[in-house]
């Protein structure tokens, strides 16, 4: 397993009241697999994939990459092979930098070999034109800002892509040409994905298997198959999936 | 007779770049029902919401062949008749509970506000009120919410009380702007069923405008398509997975579905003559 996740716990302390937003939640996700992470907002699900970036307190359990502990702080080697893609392209991008200075900083911060032909084919990749490197985010729309964002995370060639919703603040039309943009690079780089979405029918396209969550803890594991056929044992996944009844194939 | 009649709307911006029209000959017949706008971001969609209250600031224009609400018309209704419609009688629900609430006011003193002010209602009265739409909107907990600042609330509990706030003065109309697209799906469910039975029981007219074609579909009696700043397709919402206009059917296309195939979902390919 490439990424495993045991029993890990996250509590946030504030104005001396604790706040426990995950609770001894476990999961393993395969080299090469597409792991999904479902639940309403508060239920903790961001919030585990910003622990194993270390932008969240971690109280108890263990984040193991390839088998071995990752380091805190988390260091250069682990932003080598990890990189995340936020919810909002609106807030993820600096507004004064240029597309050229926030593709070329991770380059610039590992040492890279920083060159106009790394940037262009960046661009490329993620289908925009390469004349767009000179432009400000707020010269972008929505999805191309999210196309950026999703070229800065694979600057470093990560083997692991985190996707914090990544379409949810996106139109119809859009989140499908982006959703297809992610599986095209999946399928080319071999990219292991941990994604997360309120979205069932996105989680369904995008993901092997999905993880039902409530209220910090973990309710329910389910492979696609599962899903589709409505396979639930518990009431909460039961629930959620009935809300989203209008999401599915014969509507 | 309709609630509001609407012909030929057109909102236009005068910008250094040119001309830019927002909304372009719009018109439709609002009863007591639930009428839907979908169309993606850019279409006019919120543009034709605002409209129908004045809420337009230069140098946006508004120009319409007709615009009557109950009898009123709101093109030539003077700013203070407007004002005595903006609440009381139309009330809008805006996007964003993060923009539209007042960052340093108690959600209390927010929803009491209009209470006080304009129904010269008593402290006890207008906080009785207050705690009644909270509990409307299933508010768990509405006397902490009371006392709570917006920044303390989630964004589905942010929507759920400006929701409440637009429903106390028991409006006529009620223009809701993506009011669930903050909720997740089970909230999402709870909250449309509150604006369902506000619409069967008190009989109100209902505007909901969202992007989200499936959503409307479902809770909506009928359905204007907008494709920029023009109304492309107008359907009864049973007959949207029907649709005809080929912007529609791309849209409902491209959303993937639950046990779905693993293809590439289909782009929409925009056709020019859609803009004319």
């Amino acid at each position: 397993m490439l990424i495993e996740i045991e029993n890990l716990s996250v509590t946030y302390l504030r104005n001396g009241r604790q706040t426990r937003a995950v609770e001894g939640v476990s999961l393993a996700v395969a080299a090469c697999e597409s792991f999904g992470l479902v639940g309403e907002s508060g239920s903790g699900k961001s919030t585990i994939l910003r622990a194993i970036c270390g932008l969240a307190p971690v109280s108890g359990g263990t984040i193991r990459i390839d088998g071995k502990a990752i380091p805190t702080p988390r260091g250069r080697a682990f932003s080598r092979r990890v990189q995340m893609v936020f919810q909002d392209p609106y807030a993820s991008l600096h507004p004064r930098h240029t597309i050229d200075r926030t593709l070329s900083e991770p380059l610039a911060i590992h040492g890279l070999p920083l060159t106009d032909a790394a940037i262009t084919k960046a661009l490329t990749d993620v289908g925009l034109p390469a004349n767009f490197r000179f432009r400000y985010p707020h010269q972008l729309s929505g999805g191309q800002r999210q196309r950026v964002a999703i070229a800065r995370a694979l600057m470093l060639e990560p083997e692991i892509l985190l996707l914090d919703e990544p379409t949810s603040a996106l139109d119809a039309s859009v989140q499908a040409e982006t959703l297809n943009l992610l599986s095209r690079l999946r399928a080319e780089r071999g990219l292991t994905f941990l994604m997360v979405s309120h979205d069932l029918a996105v989680i369904d396209h995008m993901c092997d298997r999905v993880l039902v969550m409530q209220h910090g803890r973990a309710v329910e594991e389910l492979t696609r198959d599962a899903l589709a056929t409505a396979q639930m044992k518990t009431d909460y996944a039961r629930n959620l999936f009935a809300a989203s009844a209008d999401r599915m194939l014969q509507g | 007779m309709s609630l509001l009649s609407v012909k030929n709307l057109r909102v236009t911006f005068d910008t250094e770049a040119g001309r830019v029209e927002a909304v372009r000959d719009v018109s439709f017949d609002l009863g007591r029902e639930r009428l839907g706008i979908v169309g993606e971001s850019g279409s006019g969609k919120t543009m034709t919401g605002r409209a129908v209250l004045r809420l337009i600031r230069p140098p946006g224009k508004i120009e319409a062949d007709e615009m009557t609400f109950d009898g009123i018309d709101l093109m030539r209704a003077s700013e203070t008749e407007m004002r005595a419609l903006r609440g009381p009688r139309i009330a809008m629900v805006m996007q964003d509970p993060k923009y539209s609430l007042n960052p340093v006011m108690k959600i209390g003193a927010q929803l009491t506000e209009g209470l006080r002010q304009r129904d010269r209602a008593s402290k006890p009265e207008a906080y009785a009120k207050a705690i009644d739409a909270l509990n409307a909107v299933h508010i768990r907990d509405p006397e902490r919410v009371m006392e709570a600042y917006p920044h303390e609330l989630s964004g589905g509990m942010g929507q759920r009380v400006m929701i409440a706030m637009m429903l106390i003065p028991n409006p006529d109309l009620l223009i809701a702007d993506e009011p669930t697209s903050a909720l997740d799906v089970t909230v999402q469910a709870e909250v449309l069923s509150i604006l369902d039975n506000l619409v069967k029981t008190r009989g109100m007219g209902l505007i909901f405008i969202s992007h989200d074609l499936r959503l409307v579909a479902r809770f909506c009696d009928r359905v204007l398509v907008m494709y920029k700043g023009k109304v492309v397709e107008e359907l009864a919402a049973k007959d949207l997975l029907h649709a005809k206009h080929p912007y529609t059917q791309g849209l409902l296309n491209c959303l993937p579905r639950i046990g779905g195939a693993r293809e590439p979902l289909p782009s929409l390919d925009r056709d020019a003559s859609w803009a004319l």
